[in-house]
C-alpha cells in the first residue's frame, strides 16, 4: 500500500487511527502490529511470510546472543543471523543481476529467476541487522517480547521506504510512549506537507521526466531540464515519503530521526551526504565503514574502505551497473574532497561551491534514474552536446513554460527558506498568532488539493519501492 | 490563536477530513457510470480467498476507492483548476483551452503508425478491391487549424498526408485539408460539425463523380447541450456545444441496417440523445458494420466506406447518390470477415480516416 493513495488516506489510515486511539495503552502495539501486517500484505501478499520469518530469526538470535553474551557462540549466532538476512536480500535482489552478468561474461545462458523484489526488504533487512548487531555489541537490550520486536520491524510508517529506524532509537518508545496533542498536531502537519511534496510536485516532475524520455523532439536544453527535474523529483519523492513516515510516527507517539536535512544547500559532496538519506549513510558508517577500520588505518586501506562503502551504497539502491557507478562516483568524489579539494572548497564563495555540488548531483541523478549503462551514456551525451540535437526547440519551450512554476516551487521546497522564514516570523508574538491561524488552513487546503490529484489519477507508484 | 488551540484545530480538522471522508464514502451509494468521463466506474470488488491471495482484490479496491470517491467530478475540476491557475500548467491531461474551445495535444505521436495504416489499406485493396474505384481522404484534428497556436505544438499533419501518399498504392487521394477550418469542429469534442461539411461534401463528391446526384435541399434541426468527450476529460465548466443536423425526405426514408444488432434504425438515431455521447445520434455511434439503404435511389450506384466516427456525420450527405452504402469500421471487426458480408464488384470505395485513428493504427484489424 502506498501513502499517496485514496485507499491509504481515506480507508486504512482512519480505521487504524480510530482503533489505535480507542484501545487501552497495553493493546496499542498489537493494533500497530496487525495494522502493519495488513499494510504490507495489501501490497505484497505472500511475501509477508518472508518478513515474518526474518522477524522470528531476529527474535531468536537476539535471545541466543543475549544468552551467550561475551562468548564465542554469541558472535557465531550474530554472524549466522546477519548472513541469513543478507542471503534473503541477496536472493531476491541480486541473483538475477549476477546471472545476467555471468551470462554476459561467460556466454552462458542460465535462465533468470521468476522472483519479484519484496517491497521494503532492503529497509527492513537493515533494521533487523541493526537490532542483531546492537544486541551483540551490547548497545541494545534484547527484546523478549516477540510482539514488540515485530512491531518495530514491521511498523508501517517506515516499513517500505524508510527512514531506516534503528532499534535503539525506538527501544524506549516501543514500551512506553506518550501521545500528545502537540505530537499529533505536528505529525499531521508534517505528514500533509510530505504528501503534498509527493503528489503535487514529485509526481508532476516524474511526468515531465517521462514526457522527455518518450519525446522525439529532444534538445540540449530539454536534457538539462530533464536532469534538473529528475533530481528534484527524486528528492521530493523520497524526502516527502520520509516526511510522511515521520509525521505518522508522531501521530502514533514515535519520534523517528530525520532522514534529510535540505541536501541541496550543501557546499561539498561530503556535506551533501551528511544531509541526504541520513539513516542509510549512518547505517553504512556504523555497520560497515567503522568495522572495516574507518579512517584510522593506512591511507590505502582508508581508500579501500571508502570505495567498499560507496560501492555497496550504490548496489543497495538497485541491482544494476549504473547504481554501482553512481555509488562509486560519490566514493571517488568524497576521497577527492577529503584528500585534495577540501581546502579550496572552503575558500570558494558559497554560491560557487553550491553550484559545484548541484552540477555533480544533477549528473549523478541522471545516472541514478537511468535503466542500465546504455541510457547513462545517452543522457550524459545529450546534456553535454554529444548528440545530434538542437540546442533548443519548440517542444522544449512548451514544457519549460508549462512546468516552470512547478520547478520553481520544487526548488524553493528543497531549501529551508520557508521554514526559516516561518521560524523567524514566529518570534514575534503577534505574527505567531497569525501563523497559527494560517497553518490549519494550509494543512486542510493541502490535503484537499492532494486528494483532488489522487482522485484524478489512480496510478501512482513510489520511486523508492525498487529498493 | 494560541499554540494549543492551533494544535487542536489541526488535529480535529485532519481527523474530520480522513475519518469523515471514510464514513461518507462507505455510506454514499456507489455510481455505476461517470457521465463526464463516459465510462463505467469500478464497483466494489468481490472478496474471496483467491482474489485476496493473488492481490486482485487489492488492485481492484484501489481502483474502486478512486472511482467512487465522493464528489469525484468536483475533485477532478479542482485538480484542473490548480494545474492551470496555481501551477501555471499549459495543459491538463494533455488538454488545453484556446478561445473557449478544448484542444488535445498528441504527445509523442508515432509516425510509424501512419505507414502501418497505409500498409493495412494496401492489404485490404489487394484482398478485395483490385480494379475498383478506390479513394482515400484524411481528416486532420482541429489543432491543425488553430490559428492562434501560441506556444502549443501540434503534430505535422502534412507529414502524415505525405507518408500516406507515398505508401498507398492504387487509390486516389482526395485532399480535404483546405475544406475545413478552426470553427469546423465542436468546441468540447474531437469531432467535426455536420454544418461545416459543405466544402468536404463538394470536394469528395466531385472527385468521386457523384456530385450531380446531390440535388435535394435540407432542413436543419438543433440539439442543445452537447457535452463533448473533451469536456469531461478536462473537468472544467465550459458552455456546451449544440448539435445541428441536416435532414430531408431522402434521408428520412432511408434505413440503416446494423449487422451487429441485426436491427434497422434511422440515419439519425435520436434514441442516442439520451446516451453518454450525443454524437452517437449520427449512424448510431460505434459499430462494426452498417448497410444504408435508400429506396428512392435510381442511380444504381453503391458505395463502400472504410471509416471511423468522423464519417458518421458526413455519410448522410452521400445517401442521396447511392442505393446502398456499406459502412465498415475495422476497429470493431477484422477485415478478413468482410467477405462474409459484402460482395465486392463495382462499388465505389472510400477510405475516410482521421489522423487520430491513423496514429493508433494498430487498432485497425
Amino acid at each position: 500500500m502506498v501513502f499517496s493513495s485514496i485507499s491509504f488516506l481515506y480507508y486504512f489510515l482512519p480505521i487504524v487511527l480510530i482503533l489505535y486511539f480507542l484501545v487501552p495503552k497495553k493493546a496499542k502495539n498489537f493494533v500497530l502490529f496487525i495494522a502493519s501486517i495488513t499494510f504490507y500484505f495489501y501490497g505484497e501478499k505472500a511475501y509477508t511470510v518472508i518478513m515474518l520469518a526474518q522477524i522470528l530469526l531476529a527474535y531468536i538470535s537476539g535471545i541466543l546472543i543475549d544468552k551467550y553474551k561475551g562468548t564465542k557462540q554469541a558472535k557465531t549466532v550474530m554472524s549466522v543471523a546477519v548472513m541469513l538476512c543478507l542471503g534473503v536480500l541477496g536472493y531476491f535482489k541480486y541473483t538475477n543481476f549476477l546471472i545476467l552478468n555471468i551470462n554476459n561474461l561467460l556466454k552462458t545462458s542460465i535462465s533468470i529467476l521468476e522472483v519479484m523484489l519484496p517491497i521494503g526488504i532492503s529497509f527492513y533487512t537493515f533494521q533487523i541487522i541493526s537490532y542483531i548487531v546492537d544486541v551483540y555489541r551490547g548497545k541494545a537490550e534484547v527484546q523478549k517480547s516477540f510482539l514488540k520486536l515485530a512491531t518495530y520491524v514491521s511498523l508501517f510508517p517506515q516499513l517500505i521506504a524508510g527512514p531506516i529506524v534503528r532499534y535503539v532509537d525506538v527501544e524506549r518508545e516501543l514500551t512506553n510512549r506518550k501521545i500528545t496533542l502537540e505530537g499529533v498536531s505536528s505529525g499531521v502537519t508534517r505528514f500533509t506537507i510530505g504528501l503534498g511534496k509527493k503528489v503535487l510536485l514529485a509526481n508532476s516532475l516524474a511526468k515531465l521526466c517521462d514526457i522527455f524520455k518518450l519525446s522525439d523532439e529532444k534538445s540540449v536544453l530539454f536534457f538539462w531540464i530533464y536532469g534538473i527535474a529528475c533530481t528534484l523529483y527524486v528528492y521530493l519523492d523520497f524526502s516527502g515519503y520520509s516526511d510522511m513516515a515521520i509525521g505518522i510516527g508522531r501521530m502514533l507517539g514515535f519520534n523517528f530521526l530525520e532522514n534529510f536535512n535540505y541536501p541541496f544547500i550543501s557546499k561539498s559532496i561530503t556535506e551533501f551526504w551528511r544531509r541526504w538519506h541520513m539513516s542509510l549513510g549512518s547505517w553504512f558508517r556504523d555497520y560497515v565503514y567503522i568495522p572495516l577500520g574507518g579512517n584510522r588505518v593506512s591511507k590505502l586501506k582508508f581508500i579501500r574502505n571508502i570505495l567498499v562503502v560507496w560501492g555497496l551504497t550504490g548496489l543497495w539502491h538497485g541491482a544494476d551497473w549504473n547504481f554501482i557507478l553512481w555509488g562509486l562516483m560519490f566514493g571517488v568524489l568524497l576521497l577527492l574532497e577529503k584528500l585534495v579539494l577540501k581546502k579550496y572548497l572552503e575558500k570558494l564563495p558559497a554560491i560557487f561551491s553550491n553550484l559545484y555540488v548541484m552540477l555533480i548531483i544533477v549528473i549523478s541523478f541522471v545516472i541514478f534514474n537511468s535503466n542500465g549503462m546504455e541510457e547513462v551514456v545517452f543522457y550524459l551525451s545529450g546534456m553535454f552536446g554529444g548528440l545530434d540535437v538542437p540546442v533548443i526547440n519548440n517542444t522544449t519551450m512548451y514544457y519549460l513554460r508549462s512546468y516552470i512554476v512547478t520547478i520553481v516551487i520544487a526548488i524553493i521546497a528543497s531549501t529551508p527558506l520557508i521554514k526559516n522564514a516561518v521560524i523567524r516570523l514566529k518570534e514575534k508574538r503577534r505574527i505567531n498568532k497569525i501563523i497559527n491561524v494560517l497553518e490549519p488552513i494550509f494543512v486542510v487546503c493541502l490535503l484537499i488539493a492532494t486528494t483532488s490529484y489522487l482522485v484524478d489519477d489512480s496510478f501512482n507508484p513510489f520511486l523508492y519501492f525498487r529498493f | 490563536m494560541s499554540d494549543k488551540f492551533k494544535n487542536i484545530i489541526i488535529t480535529v480538522s485532519f481527523m474530520a477530513c480522513v475519518v469523515g471522508g471514510f464514513l461518507i464514502n462507505i455510506i454514499i451509494k456507489d455510481e455505476k457510470i461517470s457521465e463526464s468521463e463516459r465510462r463505467k466506474l469500478t464497483q466494489f470488488p468481490n472478496a474471496s480467498l483467491a482474489s485476496i491471495m493473488d492481490g486482485n482484490f487489492m488492485t481492484n479496491f484501489n481502483d474502486y476507492s478512486v472511482d467512487q470517491f465522493i464528489l469525484r467530478d468536483e475533485f477532478r475540476s479542482l485538480k484542473s483548476l490548480i494545474e492551470f491557475n496555481i501551477l501555471g500548467k499549459k495543459d491538463n491531461n494533455n488538454l488545453y483551452i484556446v478561445n473557449d474551445a478544448i484542444y488535445k495535444m498528441e504527445e509523442n505521436f508515432n509516425y510509424n503508425e501512419i505507414k502501418k495504416a497505409a500498409d493495412k489499406f494496401n492489404k485490404i485493396y489487394e484482398e478485395y478491391l483490385t480494379g475498383m474505384n478506390v479513394y482515400y481522404s484524411l481528416i486532420p484534428e482541429k489543432t491543425y487549424y488553430l490559428s492562434d497556436k501560441g506556444i502549443y505544438t501540434s503534430i505535422d499533419y502534412d507529414k502524415i498526408a505525405d507518408i500516406m501518399n507515398s505508401n498507398i498504392k492504387n487509390m486516389k487521394y482526395i485532399d480535404i485539408y483546405d475544406c475545413l477550418n478552426e470553427d469546423s469542429y465542436y468546441r468540447t469534442d474531437t469531432h467535426w460539425k455536420q454544418e461545416a461539411l459543405a466544402a468536404v461534401v463538394n470536394k469528395i463528391s466531385e472527385n468521386m463523380n457523384f456530385k450531380e446526384y446531390l440535388k435535394s435541399n435540407y432542413t436543419t434541426k438543433t440539439i442543445d447541450d452537447f457535452y463533448g468527450v473533451y469536456y469531461g476529460q478536462l473537468a472544467l465548466s465550459l458552455l456546451p456545444d449544440k448539435i445541428t443536423y441536416y435532414t430531408n425526405s431522402v434521408i428520412d426514408e432511408s434505413a440503416v441496417y446494423n449487422y451487429e444488432t441485426q436491427k434497422y434504425a434511422e440515419v439519425y438515431d435520436l434514441t442516442k440523445l439520451s446516451s453518454m455521447d450525443k454524437y452517437d445520434m449520427f449512424l448510431s455511434g460505434a459499430t462494426p458494420l452498417l448497410r444504408i439503404e435508400n429506396p428512392n435511389c435510381t442511380t444504381g450506384k453503391k458505395l463502400i466506406v472504410f471509416r471511423d466516427s468522423y464519417a458518421s456525420s458526413l455519410i448522410p450527405f452521400f445517401v442521396e447518390a447511392y442505393e446502398e452504402i456499406m459502412v465498415i469500421d475495422i476497429r470493431y471487426m477484422p477485415s478478413s470477415m468482410l467477405k462474409d458480408y459484402i460482395e465486392f464488384s463495382n462499388q465505389d470505395v472510400l477510405f475516410l480516416y482521421s489522423t487520430l485513428v491513423l496514429g493508433n493504427s494498430s487498432i485497425l484489424r
